[in-house]
């Protein structure tokens, strides 16, 4: 065809042209002496994992010679591992990853061992967290927390004087199947053989939403003899949960004890307000972690290959109860300073 | 003066009638688990009867209104799967004009309440649009409406996440409960606007011809259209008011929790009412329809999820035990079972006439 030619010499000064440009950003980035770390991110699925974003970019973002690479995977296992490619292409230095599934990584994490990148794992591991290489791995103890949970019950319980009493427990799990429904009910279920008093009556997942939290209460209101004390997985179904008991006319906080967990802002100001009794930690802050552990590892400095654990609190209407490992601070102490 | 016959067979053969026995063969299982399941007191705290079978009606609402439109669609062989975003949708436009951090709860913060009614009006208004948006995109685009919705169902929900900015916002503002948790001659809320919405579209459909062009486009639309009927605006029509209802499910949905989540709301709704209206007997391959099987379908529905919460159905089984019981009453409504018994309901079986 007649245009074949000039389309063809065109095509070439452009190729010519983008291999220039690549060359020259490529010799920039080298003789720049910075850290390129990346980030694949699940994607942005609640509040937590917005905070989450937020902590780490932001650490990463304002350290000196410290330069990102983010990727939000938006809730899709393909796109966060088409991002870790590229970040092996790109040769970054640290990749920080969690992964929206436990399984299907093997192949993906093996190709970052191969290019010899530092991998940290955070927040949710891989089910193949032991056949791969990793420098460091940070996340929350979701059966500790379950723990906490009911051992804050059980304490509070003694303190008010009602130790001996038999309670009732009713406990509301989350989405059935998920690391921190299994995790916590695990710390649930083990704590309750702690507290000879406290005798599960219930247990029915309100799938992490405050509409399901509020209607399996409704029903178990209706169900269910009496229930002490509301065991709820996370806050959001807590907070659904008070609307359903003030609906049957009891007082949430006092007829019906609730724990809830992750800490969420709503958490707080309903502890404040005397309708929730406490709020197990989850911590989403995983800036400072990460900050110090590539601190750490620039300096030379190794880890054990053991999943590490961020500290946290427990937050409720009266402080000061001791749950072995962790004392509980009163909510409307630190209120004003949470930031999700 | 119209009298109709009473003939057991075709009752026996009616889809209505198999939705209403597997609902009352549900409830029977209830009844005879636990007598009191059926106990409706008066709860003065609130103000409303208070009772299972009152939480299975007040908890339907949502599906049940949105299947009023969902079988309309169905009807004209269509179907739409945005309803479920438009539902998050409509939730964080609400919470969106509602951020009201009152001092109840120690954190003054934004106080941006405008008039109220706006509240209710443009998630209903943008619920609408993106209707007849759908609408357009099947009759005058010509596209696949399983196509089409599925454009809005998957950004509706980005749209939600992006009026929110994302996040998850907390209202007390107290005439926002009404609609959700509010009650009016004893019954909560949202039992009395599904009934108003029952009978509204009934109305509309039935009263007047619109409910027999819908069946006319729905069974062949280009004999619709030469008989002189306008199919492309009775396509708009059946998707902006689906889309206009879903709304309204989301301001339930919202005023229920007080809060928006974008995340969540309206999840699988698509699937629940699309359900719903197949249960109550209108084919998916449009024509025929029946709103008041829709509604008995929508029940149908809550009541299993009532009654896995209610007799604490382990939750890893919960949604294997849903599928059964599903199974159960859609077999119950199938050709070969309806025939078998409506032999019951003949008295002489005419030789030749028995289908396999």
């Amino acid at each position: 065809m007649l245009i074949e030619g000039p389309v063809k010499t065109m095509k070439k000064i452009l190729a010519l042209a983008i291999v220039l440009v690549m060359i020259a950003s490529l010799s920039v980035a080298a003789y720049a002496d910075d850290v390129k770390v990346a980030f694949s991110q699940i994607g942005q699925e609640s509040d937590w994992r917005t905070a989450n974003t937020d902590s780490i970019k932001g650490t990463i973002e304002a350290h000196d010679g410290w330069t990102l690479i983010y990727d939000d995977a938006q809730q899709k296992q393909e796109n966060q591992i088409k991002a870790l490619r590229n970040f092996i292409t790109q040769g970054v230095d640290y990749i920080l990853f969690t992964g929206v599934v436990e399984t299907g990584w093997d192949e993906v994490l093996a190709e970052v061992n191969e290019a010899e990148i530092p991998l940290i794992l955070i927040d949710r591991m891989p089910d193949c967290a032991d056949k791969i290489d990793y420098v460091a791995a940070f996340g929350g103890d979701f059966v500790e927390e379950g723990r906490r949970q009911v051992a804050w019950a059980g304490e509070y319980l003694k303190s008010i004087g009602r130790g001996d009493e038999e309670v009732a427990v009713a406990i509301m799990e989350g989405t059935t199947g998920s690391g921190a429904q299994v995790g916590r009910t695990e710390g649930n279920l083990a704590a309750l053989k702690e507290y000879p008093n406290m005798k599960l009556v219930a247990q029915q997942s309100g799938n992490f939403t405050r509409t399901e939290g509020q209607a399996v209460m409704e029903a178990w209101l209706k169900s269910v003899d009496k229930i002490d004390v509301l065991i709820v997985q996370n806050d959001d179904m807590g907070l659904g949960a008070i609307d359903a008991i003030k609906a049957a006319g009891l007082v949430p906080g006092k007829d019906i004890i609730i724990v809830g967990c992750d800490s969420v802002k709503a958490a707080f100001e309903a502890i404040v307000a005397g309708e929730m009794n406490a709020t197990i930690e989850c911590t989403p802050l995983y800036g400072p972690f990460v900050e110090k552990t590539i601190e750490d590892l620039e300096a030379g400095k190794t880890f054990e290959k053991t999943i590490l654990h961020p500290e946290e609190g427990v937050y409720d209407c009266v402080g000061g109860i001791d749950l072995g490992t962790v004392t509980s601070v009163l909510a409307a102490d630190v209120i004003d300073s949470r930031v999700y | 003066m119209k009298k109709k016959q009473f003939n057991l067979s075709s009752i026996m053969q009616s889809k209505i009638t198999w939705a209403v026995v597997a609902e009352l063969l549900i409830l029977l299982v209830c009844f005879i688990i636990r007598p009191d399941f059926f106990s409706i007191k008066y709860q003065p705290a609130t103000g409303m009867l208070y009772g299972s079978l009152i939480d299975i009606l007040n908890r339907s609402a949502e599906i049940t209104i949105i299947a009023m439109g969902m079988t309309l669609v169905i009807a004209l062989a269509g179907t739409d799967l945005s309803v479920g975003s438009l539902v998050a949708l409509s939730g964080a436009l609400a919470l969106k004009f509602l951020r009201w951090d009152v001092l109840v709860y120690n954190t003054p913060g934004d106080y941006t309440v405008k008039p109220f009614i706006l509240v209710i009006l443009v998630p209903l208004a943008v619920c609408t649009l993106l209707g007849l948006f759908n609408g357009f995109m099947i009759s005058r685009i010509g596209m696949q409406p399983i196509i089409a919705t599925l454009i809005l169902m998957v950004c509706g929900r980005g749209l939600a996440q992006i009026v929110t900015n994302g996040k998850q916002f907390t209202t007390l503002y107290s005439p926002f409960r009404v609609i959700g948790q509010g009650s009016f001659l004893f019954l909560p809320m949202p039992i009395i606007i599904t009934i108003v919405v029952v009978a509204a579209v009934s109305l509309f459909v039935r009263k007047t011809a619109f409910g027999t062009m819908v069946e006319s486009v729905g069974i062949n639309p280009s004999a619709s259209r030469l008989s002189g009927i306008d199919s492309k605006r009775i396509i708009m029509i059946c998707f902006a008011l689906t889309a206009f209802l879903s709304g309204i499910a989301g301001l339930i949905m919202a005023s229920r929790v007080m809060s928006n989540d974008s995340n969540n709301f309206g999840i699988n709704f698509e699937m629940d009412a699309i359900l719903a209206v197949v249960i109550g007997g209108t084919n998916m391959a449009g024509g025929k329809f029946s709103l008041a099987g829709t509604v008995i379908g929508s029940i149908i529905i809550r009541t299993i999820v009532t009654f896995v919460y209610y007799f604490g159905i382990v939750s890893e089984a919960t949604m294997a035990f849903k599928a059964l019981i599903i199974i159960l009453v859609i077999v119950l409504q199938s050709e070969p079972v309806r025939q078998r018994m409506s032999k019951v309901g003949k008295k002489k079986v005419k030789g030749g006439a028995v289908h396999a």
